[in-house]
């Protein structure tokens, strides 16, 4: 009874799953800036870009967005972009059911293109969610994968990454030093 | 107690919202079936790390069941490295830090109480580099590590009728199966499954958590020695993804993704300094099958 439950349950939780997404180029400026040559604030200037101004986005490069704005190519600081939206919101927020995960992705109904067609589910299909069931097995193999601190830190040296202090802006602590 | 359990089903069946529950009819057999005030007295109690832990295994096991793990081991290896590497720059360092990629185009990642968090497949393919999973997961470990989803979980839990439905539905279960909940042997477990197919995780996190997490991800990142720009690229990827409507949206309830990034440039001057830390793109694009 309890498993029959549990897996309407589940069914009626899965079907709020955001099921697709595609990728979209266009950002615009939210403040008057700059297309720089280069990924660097000290790079020649090539067109100065007002707030607003629609460009094309090419590429992301960490501090610096590539961009197609003006005719021409260039770089443009990662903050200095406003983007139009995201995932459309079908329907009710209440409905959602991993709000509280602490999901990555945001956004909101005002979005420009909220309400989008449905175009096909790419993602989870209704039946997968229909039969889901508590999966004890995919959690040990899962959890059969975990690295421990010696892995992490060898894997880190491979990667040349070197721990370095920075303080945590909300309280106080500078963890991190080197490990 | 088998009836308490069933009507409690029952009333959660079809029922979407805690709003449309039954709550007078739940009362009335909470009352004659439980102690509603000891009830009350656990829930309002901390969770032990352990009882975190178990809590997030029994959510993560649902998960599981409706989003099958890749079967890429070297990927969910790499992901447990970067993450594990990431979450000892927390404070919460020694937690048993679990990652998993899931087999799902959905762009997305979840973090569960006690340290397992969740990555779709379709925001791994969409990610440049190592700096960018980094800066992901250090926004999910923020959240493990600042206990946000519990607090979620102990304010639901924070009613004598829910506190007494999800308690007596899991030991109902539990019972059955000799203390063995879906094989997880664990009682909180059974409470994280219940949790999840209660709803628990109707109500959105606030809003400033996402931000303290955004923010405090950036930091933890930059610890372990990744660029900074990571989560903000994530984020401007983010902002770039359209969904196709088929599906109620997460969204609705979360700060846009540019709205994150006004909030995440104000911490941005402590960590620019560390601009030129690695991306890693070609360990990044190599384990995903990317390289060139």
């Amino acid at each position: 009874m309890t498993m029959r439950f549990l897996r309407l349950c589940l069914a009626a939780a899965f079907l709020s799953l955001p099921l697709a997404a595609w990728s979209q180029d266009q950002a615009f400026t939210n403040r008057a800036t700059e297309l720089k040559e280069r990924a660097d604030a000290a790079s020649a200037t090539l067109v100065p870009l007002p707030e607003n101004t629609a460009v094309k986005v090419l590429a992301r490069a960490g501090a610096w967005t590539r961009v197609e704005a003006a005719g021409r190519p260039g770089f443009v600081r990662v903050f200095h972009l406003r983007f139009p939206a995201t995932v459309e919101a079908a329907g009710s927020g209440s409905s959602n059911p991993f709000a509280a995960f602490g999901s990555l992705i945001g956004g909101s109904k005002s979005d420009a293109h909220a309400n989008l067609a449905t175009t096909g589910v790419r993602g989870l299909s209704k039946e997968d969610v229909k039969n889901a069931n508590p999966d004890a097995e995919a959690l040990k193999r899962m959890q059969s994968y975990r690295a421990d601190k010696p892995a992490a830190e060898r894997f880190a040296r491979e990667g040349k990454l070197a721990a370095v202090k920075v303080a945590d802006p909300d309280a106080g602590s500078t963890k991190g030093s080197a490990r | 107690m088998r009836r308490l359990a069933a009507v409690a089903a029952c009333a959660l069946l079809g029922t979407p919202a805690w709003a449309q529950l039954d709550i007078g009819r739940l009362i009335d057999y909470g009352r004659k079936a439980v102690d509603a005030g000891s009830k009350l007295q656990e829930a309002n109690k901390d969770f032990t790390q352990d009882q975190e832990i178990q809590l997030g295994e029994g959510i993560t096991a649902g998960l599981l069941g409706a989003a099958p793990l890749s079967t890429d081991a070297n990927l969910q290896r790499y992901v447990n490295r970067v993450g594990r590497w990431v979450a000892l720059h927390s404070d919460r360092p020694d937690l048993p830090w679990t990652f998993g990629v899931i087999e799902t185009r959905t762009v997305n990642a979840f973090a569960m109480p006690g340290g397992t968090i969740l990555v779709s497949k379709g925001l791994v393919d969409r990610l440049g580099s190592e700096s960018e999973l980094a800066g992901a997961l250090a926004h999910e470990i923020a959240h493990v590590v600042k206990r946000h989803q519990l607090a979620a979980i102990q304010s639901s839990l924070n009613s004598d009728v829910l506190s007494s439905i999800g308690k007596d539905v899991a030991s109902e279960a539990i019972n059955r199966r000799g203390g063995d909940a879906f094989g997880l042997k664990s009682q909180l477990a059974g409470v994280g499954i219940d949790a999840l197919k209660n709803g628990v995780f109707l109500r959105p996190l606030d809003r400033s958590m996402e931000y303290e997490a955004d923010r405090m991800g950036v930091i933890i990142a930059t610890r372990a020695g990744y660029d900074p720009y990571g989560l903000p690229g994530v984020l401007e990827l983010l902002g770039t993804v359209h969904g196709d409507g088929s599906g109620i949206s997460i969204m609705e309830t979360h700060p846009a993704p540019s709205d994150r990034l006004a909030e995440l440039e104000k911490v941005m001057p402590a960590v620019d300094g560390y601009a030129n830390q690695p991306r890693l793109e070609g360990r990044f694009l190599q384990v995903v099958g990317r390289a060139k």
